[in-house]
């Protein structure tokens, strides 16, 4: 439920670790492309109070290294670890037809096709084989499947998600626990 | 070293058979396997596996840049849940006073 009260706000990255001795941090950046950390203005911490501006940044295998406006020596950059960076979400560029951001989909509610309700939406995955969506039952159980018009025919963010598979699927892991 | 190119690629004869009857079967569903070590092969393209991670089904959608690796390969085992020094926290567990010393 944390995720739908931000939903106003979208976590951009969060400052893992300092680099180097000029005050650089080291940024996990959650956007799919990391010119966003500097495309869309000054970022903000959680609380929304303290503005983060990227001056420049670099990509070092996978990891972006980054200026922060302000932070000049490196005990000011260790000072952010855990920082995480947010953006208003009304600041970011509209969906294509049929793309939606995973932070306005958490937390939604989701249903059967036949229009049982199923649970919430809790996260998103992806481990190389295209994204998955994670559904936290109202049992506490969960389940995922891949966020594909197969088994998520429809996408409302009004309405939440339908999704079409068996039972034997969205029920897995209580047979599992109940075998164990 | 690699396996011999003249066996052919590895796959356990069960999940032939189920993606066989799934493909002729034409409904989309998610086929539950344990085969991690199974090689993903052309006519697995467009099917759906849920490869056990150990604990649970991770649903693997085949598509074709897949082709040649291992269905275990998308459907880790260990999650890195990171370290972030904000979250860290602890909590001193109620019970018996510590004992004093001398």
């Amino acid at each position: 439920m944390a995720n739908r009260a931000r939903a106003s706000r979208v976590c951009l990255g969060v400052i893992a670790t300092a680099h180097g001795l000029k005050g650089e941090v080291k940024i996990r950046c959650f956007a799919s492309d990391p010119t966003a950390l500097t495309a869309y203005g000054p970022l903000t911490d959680e609380t929304g109070t303290v503005n983060y501006t990227v001056v420049r940044y670099r990509e070092n295998k996978g990891i972006v290294v980054a200026a922060l406006e302000g932070v000049r020596d490196r005990n000011a950059a260790e000072a952010l670890r855990g920082v995480q960076l947010f953006l208003d979400r009304s600041r970011l560029p509209a969906t294509a037809p049929d793309e939606f951001y995973q932070a306005d989909l958490e937390g939604l509610p989701v249903r059967h096709v036949d229009g049982r309700a199923l649970g919430t939406v809790i996260a998103f995955h992806n481990y190389g084989a295209g994204d998955l969506v994670e559904v936290e039952r109202e049992d506490g159980g969960r389940f995922m499947v891949p966020f594909t018009a197969d088994f998520v025919p429809s996408v409302s963010l009004a309405d939440g998600l339908r999704i079409k598979a068996d039972d034997e699927w969205i029920y897995s892991d209580r047979r599992s626990r109940e075998r164990s | 070293m690699p396996r011999s190119v003249w066996k052919g690629p590895f796959v356990d004869g069960y999940l032939l058979k189920k993606a066989e009857a799934s493909r002729q079967s034409g409904r989309k569903e998610v086929i539950k396997t344990w085969s991690r070590r199974s090689t993903i092969l052309p006519q697995f393209v467009g099917l759906t596996f849920g490869v056990y991670n150990g604990r649970k089904f991770i649903p693997v959608m085949v598509a074709e840049a897949m082709v040649g690796h291992k269905l275990g390969e998308f459907s880790p085992t260990r999650i890195f849940v990171g370290h972030s020094a904000a979250e860290k926290k602890t909590t001193r567990a109620p019970g018996a006073a510590p004992a004093s010393g001398g």
